[in-house]
């Protein structure tokens, strides 16, 4: 059954749209790569032909080639080639990234905008890597002719039994030259109809090895782009930076916002009620001498007392999800005070013998609150284990528990919110959660954010 | 009275039917959201003489409490507002009050710890008065856009103006500032003049009158 299935993968790759497209780019990968010799050697003749020709009017080309004048005419070619090969590689770069997102679907980020002026020209590591690029498309180029080669070859090698009855009825006693048969191992001839099934076969067989040879002359191409194309690593950084700020700020924001509503919600609107308890209870109590309705008045203060300790207890929570008073002594007592409260039995060890910075400390905290939380609604553990080690360099938290597993955080904005943060911070969530358990997530923080 | 409740907080709702109840009026509707409000009020047979509304209601928390408000001075003009927030917004008031007629009143929720005042202002508006929370008139005061004709008041006359603005009467402003009703009318006129404003008898349309020389830009 699996040989099937190969078989028919074989017979089939040359007829997928995968297949076609990868050809496509190769052909398109020829036709660029003369392209990025074309436009320099038009460059560097054109100010070698506008320098020899202006500087002196004796340089002709029957003189010797080392003339003062072609001398001159190099130099200025040079210079010429130096200015313009950056944004000549940009442009070209532009070019082949479209030509693999198009046909490869590799996408690659376009490096950002030059910064303007001469030096930025001559230091444009974008525009240098695409002449890199460019002069690397040369020998890339090679094995894609050689698939594009196998496949219009293939097809012409296919045709012949077809036309041969066509074209090759020569009258008695006229002798036709043989007609050749190209294929990638060397050229042979035929004479015969019999010969042509021959190189019906020799067709066959390359238009079967055309996209394998295509896909990996594109493959190779591909990761020469992604290394070559891409925005270099400081302006990825700058991106990551970007977005990790915008991160930020919209996270900010919402905790504000999320804030605001527990505030209005929970305690605000409990002492508005503790006021109008009170109100009520005044009322009763009346303004002077005997009260007016003693029990009633007893019960309102009762209510009134009440809604206020459920005010303070709300306060209380919120302060706690803002800052925990106890992280201040660090994050020993502050992950065993965790530990001591949390409904699952946990394993703690912390081995942080230098304090990190604050917002890192707070941001492991709050990681860990996350982390037990979701294990406690999650997992089905009956235990986790939480291990926290900084060296000064880096803190490592380690959460594991013995539950279901499954934990991923493509499902549920958990997970992925809580990667997204840390990853702000320059840190790193990794989480092995197989179906079946156990957990094992693993956050890497810097100790400076 | 009768009185409609809306209001989200389980414990605020209950609370204020209580008090109200008490005070001998009847509550002849408590509910949590805005949409219920509009259903319970056009469903009564025998009309609301005011509604008790809070601003943020589910479920977006926003300002559906406001909007049900208009709806309701506009479809049942009978049935005076009575907006109830935890913020000043001085916008949400203007827009109450620039629907015109009066029966519309914006309080903070604390004012309910003073029962006696809370229920006056509620049956202010449940009679075709305005209820203004002081906050919201000193909030409205100071963005004025006429602070140059406000710059000529007195300071007792800025007290008046403010009560007045709350929608008290020149009776209620005399005894707010222990001065006889004769010297409270005097002051009125004297705002009036340096506000450049037509004088008139019935309590809420001077106090919108007032509103909108002093709604903000």
């Amino acid at each position: 059954m699996a040989g099937m299935g190969i078989a028919r993968q074989l017979l089939r790759a040359p007829f997928t749209v995968g297949a076609v497209r990868e050809l496509a780019f190769c052909l398109c990968g020829v036709v660029a790569g003369v392209l990025d010799f074309a436009v320099p050697g038009v460059v560097f003749g054109s100010a070698y032909g506008l320098a020899t020709l202006t500087g002196a009017g004796r340089g002709s080309a029957v003189e010797p080639a080392v003339t003062p004048a072609a001398l001159g005419g190099v130099a200025v070619a040079l210079v010429a080639m130096a200015l313009l090969a950056p944004p000549i590689g940009r442009a070209l770069s532009a070019l082949h990234r479209r030509l693999a997102a198009r046909l490869l679907s590799i996408a690659v980020d376009p490096p950002t905008a030059r910064r303007p002026g001469l030096r930025a020209i001559l230091s444009d590591g974008p525009g240098w890597r695409g002449v890199a690029y460019s002069l690397l498309k040369l020998p890339l180029s090679i094995p894609q002719i050689y698939a594009v080669v196998c496949f219009v070859g293939g097809v012409v090698n296919l045709s012949y039994p077809l036309w041969w009855g066509l074209f090759r009825n020569p009258p008695e006693g006229v002798r036709l030259s043989p007609v050749p048969v190209v294929t990638p191992l060397g050229v042979f001839d035929v004479e015969t109809y019999a010969g042509t099934f021959a190189a019906f076969a020799a067709g066959a067989a390359m238009l079967l090895v055309a996209p394998w040879v295509a896909h990996a002359a594109a493959t190779l191409d591909g990761a020469v782009i992604r290394r070559l194309l891409a925005p270099g690593s400081m302006t990825q950084r700058v991106r990551h930076l970007e977005q990790s700020r915008t991160q930020v700020l919209d996270d900010a924001a919402a905790t504000l916002r999320r804030l605001e509503r527990d505030i209005h919600d929970g305690a605000q609107i409990r002492l508005a009620t503790v006021a109008l308890n009170l109100g009520m209870a005044a009322e009763k109590l009346g303004d002077s001498g005997q009260p007016r309705d003693l029990d009633q008045a007893r019960e309102l203060l009762a209510l009134a007392a009440s809604g206020a300790k459920d005010a303070l207890a709300d306060l209380r929570d919120l302060v706690h999800g803002i800052h925990p008073p106890v992280l201040d002594n660090g994050l020993p007592d502050a992950l065993a005070t965790l530990a001591n409260t949390s409904v699952i039995p946990v394993s703690l060890r912390v081995d942080v013998p230098v304090r990190p910075a604050p917002a890192i400390e707070t941001m492991a905290y709050f990681c860990t609150t996350e982390l037990l939380a979701n294990a406690t609604k999650h997992s089905r553990a009956s235990h986790v284990t939480v291990d926290l080690v900084g060296d000064g360099d880096r803190l490592r938290l380690h959460v594991c528990d013995d539950g279901v597993g499954g934990a991923d955080p493509a499902r549920g904005t958990g997970l992925s919110g809580l990667a997204q943060r840390i990853s702000a911070a320059d840190g790193h969530l990794s989480i092995a959660s197989p179906a079946g358990g156990p957990t094992r997530i693993s956050v890497d923080l810097p100790y400076q954010p | 009275m009768r009185v409609v409740i809306a209001e989200d907080g389980a414990m605020m709702r209950e609370g204020l039917a209580r008090l109200l109840a008490d005070r001998g009026h009847s509550v002849v509707a408590a509910v949590g959201t805005a949409e219920d409000l509009l259903a319970a009020v056009a469903g009564l047979a025998d009309p609301a003489d005011a509604a008790i509304v809070d601003i943020r209601m589910p479920p977006t928390h926003t300002d559906e409490g406001l909007r049900a408000a208009l709806d309701l001075r506009r479809d049942h003009p009978g049935v005076g507002v009575l907006v109830f927030s935890q913020y000043v917004e001085t916008r949400y008031a203007t827009q109450l009050l620039a629907a015109g007629s009066g029966g519309v009143g914006y309080l903070l929720k604390e004012r309910v710890a003073n029962v006696a005042e809370f229920v006056d202002a509620l049956t202010r508006v449940g009679t075709g008065g305005t209820a203004l929370d002081p906050e919201v008139v000193a909030h409205l005061l100071r963005a004025s856009r006429h602070s140059e004709g406000l710059a000529d008041l007195t300071a007792r006359e800025r007290q008046v103006l403010a009560l007045m603005a709350e929608g008290r009467s020149n009776a209620g402003i005399g005894e707010a500032l222990s001065i006889t009703p004769g010297v409270v009318e005097k002051h009125v006129a004297s705002i009036f003049g340096k506000l450049d404003l037509p004088p008139s008898d019935a309590d809420n349309r001077r106090v919108l009158a007032v509103l909108r020389y002093l709604q903000p830009r």
